[in-house]
């Protein structure tokens, strides 16, 4: 009983807009960049393997560059403010893609990737994390545009790290499930994880993984590399 | 002989009641020729709608695709070589093959004007839009041989010129929805900036794309298939990185009654590495229905057939009530019990022929009318008219010919009974 009480006062702690505000802070710090691979896995066991570059700025421009493998080279995404874009070497021109959409073809869809502010898209609360070290919070969508209808997040209550997430589609249904590990200091006073594995919960055989090789957190990348104009340059 | 033209007398000393059951018997068999001339006729549009207008009446496959077409339909490919083709193509009754690739893809349009130079977003109408549909791949020219109804609804616009024409065909309502302009056939390309982009994943999952314009559209079979489009074969083999590679031939024959034959022939052909499908094995919701149909055209017409035969007894019955004196003296004057009972049945066999010969007439007039002008029928949310035409066999024909005045003599058979059982000299004292 005590127990009971203890932990509930201790959840009823936070403010959950401050804590949404965490997330963003280490997920999406405000200008970063990083390098990354993802290893995509199928049904039929096969893996693929990109490997990209992040360019991030201000709370909503984003942009990536793939390397690997030499089908996607050359390949490149950006986003600013609601706006997707992917540009395809072949068709020498960017064109729109939407948030729900898979992230070449794996797990992650384009805002799991591109668009971390969680603060701005969805409304939260706090629920039972069914685990003492953690926060639980709820999501739920604020409008149509985002990716999800609702989220669950645990945060670790000693640095404010995500460890889990669970994502639901409208009908309520858990579509996927993301696990945070691998927390370092990427720099000074940064520490994010460095690993997160996205479980498709539709189809089980199916996930992703990210992994980040490197991040800084660099003060001012120039707003130029967020237009239309410099894709492909 | 003597019989028959006395049974024939005997009907035509009553005629309206001869009227009366000769009547219930052409409006029973008017109705059941129409009706299976109907059901017929539904049965054929939907088959054509399927086999001529979506799949074709046998499908070649990587063996393992169709049960496994949702997971991953690209990595069942197969080679699509000219020798394949062509041991495809020189099987008996087949007269075309249609190579194909189906895959999920995405079609991109451009927005409506270049982006403000001062880095702002355009308006949310001016935006282009994204969205997911099911495209088949095809060579146009082949695949109008397969399903010819599909392509030749392509009405708005054109099919793709050759299989390298980037040119997309969408459905009618899709492409509404997407705002697509449409390309005029043979004018110069507008700048690629305007033009749609495909997108999809390869065969390993990467993103990939090509410029193309829209073509033409083709409306709706029936509902819930409005995400779906034509992609020039060429154009898709680039964007899925499968040069040379298909998932499906789509299969011509020249009588769809022959198709189990050459599905056994293409398999044996082909060997374990393939497999063949036919189109009901591919719908099998087809042939469940038409079961359902059947069950209740032999209910409707075994009400038909009882409330015919039911009058038929029920008029000789009362002929023999009435004719009980003109039994006695039959009988008394040496006639045999037998030929009571032949004379009866002759009676009822031949109200049961001119019965069937007058409703048959009435029924086969108006199935053959109706053949020849069509009942326009759309389905549900379709916006293509199906056009029903009623039709029946010989074999039906030939059934309700021979049945019914057999069944007519049947009927008569406890009436005859009746009167042959007669005993003279009572029979010759009723009043």
């Amino acid at each position: 009983m005590t127990a009971l009480v203890l932990t509930l006062l201790a959840a009823a702690d936070p403010d959950v807009a401050d804590l949404l505000k965490k997330y963003d802070e280490i997920m999406g710090p405000a200008a970063f960049e990083a390098e990354a691979t993802m290893t995509a896995t199928r049904e039929d066991g096969s893996e693929r393997t990109y490997a990209m570059k992040f360019l991030k700025k201000d709370q909503d421009k984003f942009r990536i560059w793939f390397s690997e493998p030499s089908a996607v080279k050359g390949q490149e995404m950006l986003r600013n403010g609601d706006n997707l874009w992917v540009y395809i070497p072949n068709l020498k021109r960017a064109t729109r893609v939407a948030n729900r959409d898979n992230f070449q073809g794996g797990d992650f869809n384009n805002a799991d990737v591109l668009r971390v502010n969680y603060a701005a898209d969805y409304d939260g609360k706090l629920v039972d994390a069914g685990q003492p070290d953690a926060w639980c919070i709820e999501l739920k969508a604020k409008h149509k545009e985002t990716s999800y209808d609702s989220i669950k997040l645990w945060l670790r209550k000693s640095d404010y790290q995500p460890l889990k997430g669970q994502y639901f589609g409208t009908s309520g249904q858990m579509i996927r499930s993301a696990t945070f590990s691998e927390h370092r200091e990427f720099e000074k006073g940064f520490t994010r994880p460095g690993r997160i594995v996205m479980q498709n919960e539709l189809v089980k055989t199916r996930k992703s993984e990210m992994k980040t090789s490197r991040m800084t957190l660099k003060s001012d990348p120039p707003a130029q590399r967020f237009t239309q104009a410099d894709l492909g340059k | 002989m003597a019989l028959l033209k006395l049974a024939v007398r005997n009907l035509r000393r009553n005629r309206r009641r001869t009227a009366i059951t000769l009547a219930a018997m052409v409006i029973g068999i008017t109705g059941m020729t129409a009706l299976r001339g109907f059901i017929n006729g539904q049965r054929e549009t939907m088959v054509e709608n399927v086999v001529r207008g979506r799949i074709g009446a046998l499908q070649v496959h990587h063996k393992g695709y169709v049960q496994n077409v949702l997971t991953s339909p690209l990595q069942l490919d197969m080679a699509d070589t000219p020798e394949l083709r062509k041991k495809l193509a020189d099987t008996p009754h087949v007269i075309a093959v249609s190579p194909r690739i189906e895959f999920g893809a995405m079609v991109s349009t451009p927005d409506k004007q270049p982006p403000p130079e001062d880095g702002s977003m355009l308006p949310e109408a001016d935006q282009g839009k994204t969205s997911f549909f099911i495209a088949t791949a095809v060579e146009p020219e082949n695949e109008a041989k397969v399903t010819p109804r599909r392509t030749n609804l392509v009405k708005v616009g054109h099919m793709p010129a050759s299989p390298e024409a980037p040119e997309l065909v969408l459905n009618a309502d899709f492409a509404l929805g997407l705002d697509a302009k449409l390309h005029e056939a043979g004018a110069p390309l507008p700048p690629i900036e305007q033009q749609l982009a495909l997108l999809a994943g390869d065969r390993d999952g990467a993103l990939n794309g090509e410029n193309v314009v829209l073509g033409g559209t083709f409306p709706s079979f029936s509902p819930g298939d409005k995400r779906v489009g034509l992609v020039p074969l060429v154009i898709a083999q680039r964007v899925l990185r499968m040069e040379g590679r298909v998932t499906e031939y789509g299969i011509a024959v020249d009588a769809l009654s022959e198709v189990d034959g050459v599905k056994d022939a293409l398999q044996a052909k082909l060997g374990p590495d393939y497999e063949v499908h036919t189109w009901s094995e591919l719908f099998p919701f087809i042939k469940s229905l038409n079961g359902t149909q059947d069950f209740i055209f032999s209910i409707i017409s075994a009400v038909f057939l009882a409330v015919v035969l039911l009058g038929i007894l029920n008029a000789m019955l009362m002929t023999v009530l009435e004719r009980t004196r003109e039994i006695g003296t039959m009988l008394a004057v040496g006639m045999r019990r037998r030929q009571i009972i032949r004379l009866f049945m002759l009676e009822g066999a031949v109200i049961g022929t001119a019965g069937v010969m007058l409703g048959l007439a009435v029924g086969l007039a108006l199935v053959t009318w109706f053949n020849h002008h069509g009942i326009p029928l759309p389905a549900p949310g379709a916006t293509v008219d199906s056009i029903v035409r009623p039709y029946v066999t010989s074999r039906f024909i030939a059934g309700i010919f021979a049945g019914t005045p057999l069944g007519a003599a049947l009927a008569t058979l406890w009436p005859a009974w009746r009167a042959s059982r007669l005993r003279p000299v009572e029979a010759l004292a009723t009043a």
